[in-house]
């Protein structure tokens, strides 16, 4: 027997074990098919149509950007290979790898869709759970459109080294790229699941993942100072870090090495890079397999009697409780509410006083304003999605004597409520940080706020309603919105941003900063006046598509 | 008086019927039992029947109520128990039951009031202040029961609601219902695989089969002669089925190599 879990025989074949066996080609396939059958069920039935076309358009700018981009790596590789040694040699490959993992991990926690297996799913089957694993995180790269952007830059980079000097050093660096992208997808992979497992619900964890990220800013605060003094300190802090992104140091200096002609001298580095992406990869598996044994952990109890409760008046009060408990139950609630200030505490630090006084007040505020609209940008996965986590409560919707506008009004309210608590907490935070805004720019940031809001809340309503899907109460596995829904948020977000920022730069270009907020109340009138119009219209359309949402919205819960 | 009437109530998936011409008659006060096998259109027709599905073709009147025209008011007057509960995850059964009620139109305290007696009456109560998502299957059913009558509903529909749960849960249940038809307090329709169950309950029986109705009645009228209700449904919905033969290799000793796998 082999394998983490006990399981399975070596090889193609043999005897099927109780409880393990080899995934040999066939089931290898079966996989494939399940996974092949699952996407084009998924593109055939509502909604498949513009998911494709945005996969299809994902693709369509991945390749092209990547192949560009590639150019640029191969001519830095064919230089520094041609150079051998020296900084115009060392700083291409460094910057390569450190780069391309940078915006890897930065994606891959953030926006990327991972469409592993669920494990939990297959540990019923006499396969062994590490290669189910091994085979979901291989296919999730390759259906990757970012993924194959990097891989088109690492590409790049590979053929403008062998372009310089050809040989058998190349299978090397071959192998060195290699590991870099399986120990960057694996620690991806194993930062996930640490997430996954970090946000399912203890709050004291949350605290600790923002303490970390607010401590990880303030390091790199201290280290940038400025000044002869503060590059050379951030110059240590940046030595010191890099360890942390291991996958693009070890190949960093594997490919140093490489470039120079040092063949011996490379192969520690890529024999500790491999070592690295299995370790990582081994720990990433251990943790998606407890959990999928586990199952979703426990968050102790809560209030014991029914009598307990807020005491929100009219005939919104229950649905408007409900609203706002389920937001405030959120790990992502939790998370953006620590995370966000502490962002606009950063900001408000350093960024704010490098604006220079003579760019005007209106530039200066540019910080709070900003935020106005991060706030509503951070609970999109809440406002494009509002049926999303009910789950199968979403039947309630239907089956109560509940008007479906009085359903969706309730949950734009408490997104609204959410998103302006976030703004308000990072208002406070940048003003600590970086003084107190002048009085014209406070009303100004909050008619942004509430003025765009119920444009994005309007269209996020229909978009909820066109293309829901279920999402569970974690935030791991890209699991909060559809890619179609993404996409539609993106273009949500650019048209405010376009309709919204016109009176900006007009202030700008007048210097009347008060323009701003005369013209977002506008704005937002016009806005909630449109809102109260589609609201019925909407409402309607909800009970209409009933059927397809409690179809996405339910399906699967059991 | 009837408390569900349909005539002609049909439902289409991709053009094929899932329920044709439909034509049930439930009196008031009754405990109508509606069987039928997987996929024979007991959980469309109740969907159809709560407004979450709308039908292709047909009417229902529901206590006296068109629900094509007054869905609103239909509502208020039913509980459901649906296929896949209908609970949220992040609510406590606490709070789940009281908002339900709130939803019902309920003022607040006399939800709350309702909730903990039910919780109490359903042995809820010492796992009021757990997250729904944290309890049992059998749990789950119970507080889908509650949140069914906490509005004091004329009917109530109940979807599977022995699937899945133990029998000390079964006989609980079990035990509310008959306690409710017993004081006439609503009439139920309930869909149900666990037929001996079923039969010590209802009063009305209605089959379907490949979505049309194959029997309805009162219980001694759909049971006739045949004795009991397992043998009306089985001879209504298809013959017994004895083993079949194409399954020797069942019998096969346990690690023997499977055809294809043999190390080549």
């Amino acid at each position: 027997m082999r394998g983490p879990n006990g399981g399975g025989e070596g090889g193609g074949g043999g005897r099927l074990g109780p409880a393990s066996g080899p995934l040999h080609g066939g089931t290898l396939r079966a996989l494939a098919e399940l996974r092949f059958r699952l996407l084009l069920r998924r593109l055939r039935g509502s909604g498949g149509v513009p998911e494709l076309v945005a996969r299809i358009v994902l693709f369509a700018i991945a390749i092209p950007a990547g192949l560009a981009f590639a150019g640029f790596s191969g001519l830095a590789a064919f230089r520094a290979v041609r150079v051998r040694e020296g900084l115009l040699a060392s700083v291409p490959a460094l910057a390569l790898y450190f780069g391309v993992w940078q915006t890897w991990t930065a994606v891959g926690l953030s926006l990327s869709e991972r469409e592993t297996l669920d494990l939990s799913r297959f540990l019923v089957y006499p396969l062994p759970p590490w290669r189910v694993y091994a085979y979901g995180l291989v296919a999730s790269v390759l259906a990757d459109p970012f993924a194959v952007f990097w891989c088109l830059i690492l590409a790049g980079a590979f053929a403008g080294a062998a372009l310089a000097r050809p040989g058998a050093w190349l299978l090397l660096l071959a192998l060195a790229q290699l590991g870099f992208v399986a120990a960057t997808a694996t620690l991806v992979a194993l930062l996930q699941e640490l997430l996954g497992r970090l946000l399912r619900g203890k709050r004291v964890r949350e605290v600790a993942i923002a303490t970390l990220y607010v401590a990880t800013a303030a390091l790199l605060a201290w280290g940038s100072t400025a000044g002869r003094q503060g590059a050379l300190r951030s110059l240590r802090v940046a030595r010191a870090l890099r360890w942390l992104a291991y996958p693009a140091a070890l190949a960093g200096e594997a490919t140093r090495e490489l470039y120079a002609g040092r063949v011996l001298r490379a192969l520690p580095w890529i024999l500790g890079l491999g070592a690295a992406a299995l370790a990582t990869a081994w720990a990433a598996y251990r943790l998606a397999l407890a959990a999928a044994r586990a199952g979703q952990g426990g968050e102790g109890r809560l209030a014991a009697s029914a009598s307990r409760g807020w005491r929100v008046p009219g005939r919104l009060g229950p649905l408007l409780e409900k609203e706002a408990k389920y937001l405030l139950r959120h790990p992502l609630t939790s998370i953006l509410a620590l995370v966000v200030p502490a962002l606009a505490g950063f900001v408000g630090w350093k960024v704010a006083p490098l604006i220079p006084a003579e760019a005007g007040e209106v530039i200066r505020a540019l910080p709070l304003l900003g935020f106005a609209l991060y706030a509503h940008l951070v609970t999109q996965a809440f406002w494009l999605n509002v049926f999303g986590w009910d789950r199968g409560g979403a039947r309630v919707y239907f089956l109560a004597p509940v008007a479906p506008a009085d359903a969706l009004l309730a949950k734009n309210a408490a997104c609204y409520l959410l998103s302006l608590a976030i703004f308000a907490a990072s208002a406070a935070a940048l003003a600590a940080a970086g003084g107190a805004p002048p009085a014209w720019a406070l009303v100004a940031s909050l008619a942004l706020h509430a003025g765009i809001a119920p444009w994005f809340l309007a269209a996020g309503n229909a978009v909820s309603i066109l293309n829901p899907s279920a999402a569970s109460h974690t935030v791991q596995r890209g699991s909060r919105l559809s890619p179609i829904s993404a996409l539609a948020g993106m273009a949500i977000v650019s048209a405010g941003g376009v309709v919204f920022g016109a009176p900006a730069l007009a202030a700008i270009r007048l210097e009347e900063p008060w323009l701003l907020a005369a013209s977002w109340l506008v704005l937002g009138i016009a806005g909630l006046w449109g809102y109260r119009s589609v609201l019925p219209r909407l409402g309607r359309l909800l009970a209409a598509r009933r059927e397809p949402l409690l179809a996405a919205v339910c399906g699967d819960e059991e | 008086m009837l408390a569900i009437e349909t005539e002609g109530l049909t439902r289409l998936f991709d053009g094929k019927p899932a329920v044709e011409q439909l034509a049930l008659r439930v009196p008031e006060g009754a405990f109508y039992g509606f069987l039928g096998p997987n996929g024979a259109g007991k959980s469309t027709t109740i969907k159809m029947l709560t407004g979450l599905l709308a039908p292709t073709a047909g009417r229902a009147e529901v206590l006296g109520l068109d629900l094509g025209r007054e869905p609103t008011e239909v509502k208020r007057l039913v509980g459901v128990v649906p296929d896949g509960l209908g609970l949220f995850d992040r609510l406590s059964g606490a709070e789940q039951l009281r908002l339900h009620g709130q939803l019902y139109g309920l003022a607040r305290a006399e939800a709350a009031r309702r909730a903990d007696e039910l919780l109490a009456a359903l042995d809820l109560a010492g796992e009021a202040g757990k997250l729904v998502g944290e309890y049992s299957h059998g749990m789950r059913k119970k507080l889908a029961l509650g949140c069914a009558l906490i509005h004091g509903p004329r009917l109530l529909f109940l979807d599977e609601p022995f699937e899945g749960i133990d029998a000390v849960a079964v006989s609980g249940i079990r035990a509310l219902l008959q306690d409710l038809v017993a004081r006439r307090a609503m009439t139920i329709f309930l869909t149900s695989h666990v037929l001996e169950v079923v039969e010590r309950l209802v009063t009305h029986v209605g089959i379907i089969r490949a979505g049309r109705l194959a029997a309805q009645g009162t219980l001694e009228e759909v049971r006739g002669a045949a004795g009991s209700l397992e043998d009306v449904f089985i001879r209504t919905v298809g013959e017994e089925r004895t083993a079949r033969p194409g399954l020797s290799w069942l019998g096969e000793a346990a690690g023997a190599p499977v055809p294809g796998t043999e190390r080549r």
